[in-house]
């Protein structure tokens, strides 16, 4: 009797362990979950980090990776920033003066080029000599025009060109597309100010393409006859 | 009990928020109504002491409004400077009208002194108003004498915006008392229920003394009134044991598993960021497309980080003094990138490309950055596994309307488009994604 008292005792100090250690191991396992600041444990790392520079991406500690490094130097896997470049970048800024290759390059190609090429004080050269490579009344121009327009003017535009846009509460100085000074502007006159800007608006040039200016300027023509 | 608490506060808080509405309408109302003929009172003064008679400074207001507010106020600098006192800086009534309509052209005939200084000062030429007639060039003058002398327009409007702002502000508030209406609600009805209990208790101890001041009950019938309840056996008993030891182990086995799902999951890692951008703000409130910024999503494999010179599209007046927004200025000045920690870190082992997804697939961003638009701190809201990926490939169509690339391809398939997944196009192939 006293025998089996025992057996049984020691039993439960067993169980008792075997739940704790569960218990630590559950734990344990849930603190590898991401969250906050944290980025979670990571499986099998070595294939999670690019050797090669990713645009995106830098690392500039040099100890990073280093416990799983499979070559001889004493530079961490997962480092991953560029020397020659400030600040160890891993993107370059284009070459200084140069024109990139989408505004000479398909459809329209001189009126692109020369373009990208007025002087931004020449608004006055541009609203009377350039043209707009797309038909005017063109349904898909008009179409991908819009959509362009919504991602890229409307905050500050409005949806019909009206000048209010939720943005233009904030930044005024923003005019109406169909109100007089503005209605008989030409093609050339917006593509400008799109690349350039004018008054308040600054250039959006590095945001839309060339041919993504050319279509906007064609569906803005269609508010400032104040139909949208 | 609980759905009857919530529909009773439901009803309660739809009733307050009509109530508060009703209210806030008639207050604004009654503003309204003491505001009107008041300003009505300013407009005659004005317009006896500006020389200009009524209808013609109501002409000048639409020229305003129509076409000056959008560079220029009364009080403040906008793009152009302010009016105020406008026809006492140039030296003839018929100067300033001339200016007004062929800007440039006085400006560079460099015979006005004036008008030399106004573009030297803010250094562009204001658009040509040739379109204007002789009585609304008339009209605005009028308007500007007056309301340099004796503002009214603006103060108009300056309380239509307070006004407005009011309204907003009262409807917010109002949400805000219904969502501490219903905590009252509440707690009134738990402290109800613990004096219900408290009560009980006291009648049934009040009952118990009773029945034992009784000598006619049998032992049995005293054993079946209160039956002795023992804790320590109860906690003994095997059911209960084993119950507890169920529970514990599944629980266990529950964490366990999901930590282990876990490992290589980056799902809600929310970094904070060198800069304490929103976008609740920027997305949510103020409507900006996430294309205006993140500009390469239709085009590249990268959505893009945006550059500071889009921010700087607006916060180069907007919001100034903000130390966050001159962290901008800092690194735009010393052409020093900005360091944003990236959330987004898709293994290297998988390729993906946002373009693929956005322009051609039409995708929503939201689709897998979730409700970016409410999230102050950006997270990584999908887990990005493979599973994940695969998932939507079977059961996302292809979007081949529209697509000439797609054109043969529906072709042979008599054009019907019903049923053809992503992954019947090839979208499960292990080199789609891996190489």
């Amino acid at each position: 009797m006293g025998q089996l008292k025992c057996t049984v005792k020691i039993l439960k100090i067993n169980t008792m362990r075997i739940y704790l250690y569960t218990l630590a191991i559950a734990v344990a396992m849930v603190s590898c979950r991401a969250g906050g600041e944290n980025q979670g444990t990571e499986y099998a790392p070595n294939m999670y980090h690019s050797v090669a520079y990713e645009p995106l991406k830098q690392v500039k500690d040099k100890s990073a990776g280093l416990w799983v490094n499979s070559t001889d130097e004493n530079v961490g896997e997962y480092y991953s920033s560029n020397p020659n470049n400030p600040y160890g970048m891993n993107m370059r800024e284009p070459v200084a003066n140069t024109i990139p290759r989408r505004s000479y390059n398909g459809a329209g190609t001189d009126v692109y080029f020369e373009a990208e090429r007025v002087h931004k004080d020449s608004l006055a050269y541009s609203a009377a000599n350039l043209e707009n490579p797309f038909a005017e009344g063109d349904e898909l121009v008009l179409e991908e025009g819009k959509q362009l327009y919504l991602t890229y003017c409307q905050h500050c535009h409005g949806k019909t060109g009206n000048a209010d846009g939720k943005v233009a509460a904030m930044y005024p100085g923003v005019p109406k597309y169909n109100s007089r000074a503005l209605k008989d502007i030409s093609q050339g006159h917006i593509y400008h100010v799109i690349t350039h800007g004018k008054g308040r608006m600054w250039p959006h040039a590095s945001q839309v393409a060339p041919d993504e200016r050319w279509k906007i300027a064609r569906y803005v023509q269609k508010l400032q006859k104040g139909e949208s | 009990m609980y759905i009857e608490i919530r529909t009773l506060s439901e009803k309660f808080g739809k009733f307050f928020l009509t109530a508060t509405l009703l209210l806030s309408f008639t207050l604004a109302h009654s503003q309204d109504e003491n505001v009107e003929p008041a300003a009505e009172e300013t407009t005659e003064e004005t317009a006896s002491e500006g020389g200009g008679s009524d209808e013609l400074i109501q002409v000048g207001v639409t020229v305003y409004e129509e076409n000056c507010t959008q560079c220029h106020r009364f009080n403040s600098v906008v793009v152009g400077p302010a009016l105020k006192d406008a026809h006492t800086r140039w030296s003839s009534k018929e100067e300033l009208l001339h200016f007004i309509q062929y800007p440039q052209k006085v400006i560079d005939g460099g015979e006005n002194a004036h008008a030399k200084e106004l573009y030297d000062q803010y250094k562009q030429y204001m658009p040509n108003h040739d379109f204007l007639s002789d009585n609304e060039l008339e009209g605005l003058y009028a308007f500007i004498v007056a309301e340099s002398t004796n503002p009214f327009h603006e103060v108009e409007k300056a309380e239509e915006t307070l006004a407005s702002a009011d309204g907003s502000g009262t409807g917010g508030a109002g949400t805000g008392v219904s969502e501490e209406f219903l905590m009252v609600i509440i707690v009134i009805l738990i402290v109800i229920l613990l004096s219900i209990i408290v009560a009980l208790t006291l009648l049934m101890g009040l009952m118990k003394r009773f029945v034992d001041s009784r000598d006619d009950i049998s032992e049995e019938e005293r054993e079946y009134i209160s039956p002795g309840f023992n804790l320590v056996a109860m906690l003994r008993s095997k059911p209960f044991v084993n119950t507890v030891v169920l529970l514990f182990v599944l629980f266990a086995l529950k964490s366990g598993i999901d930590g282990l799902y876990s490992v290589g999951i980056q799902q809600g890692y929310a970094p904070t960021q060198p800069i304490n951008f929103s976008h609740k703000l920027h997305a949510g409130m103020y409507e900006i497309e996430c294309q205006y910024c993140h500009t390469g999503v239709t085009k590249s494999k990268n959505a893009n980080i945006p550059s500071a010179n889009i921010c700087m599209n607006c916060h180069n007046s907007v919001k100034v003094a903000s130390p966050e927004i001159q962290k901008i200025y800092a690194a735009v000045e010393k052409n020093r990138p900005i360091e944003w920690v990236r959330v987004h870190n898709l293994p290297d082992l998988a390729y993906f490309n946002h373009s693929q997804h956005v322009a051609v697939g039409e995708l929503e961003c939201q689709t897998c950055h979730g409700p970016v638009e409410e999230m102050e701190v950006i997270q990584q809201y999908s887990p990005l596994t493979m599973g994940w990926c695969v998932n939507c490939h079977r059961e996302t169509l292809v979007k081949a309307e529209g697509n000439e690339y797609y054109d043969k391809l529906m072709e042979f398939h008599d054009g019907e488009n019903a049923g053809m997944t992503v992954e019947d196009i090839g979208g499960l192939e292990c080199s789609k994604c891996h190489y």
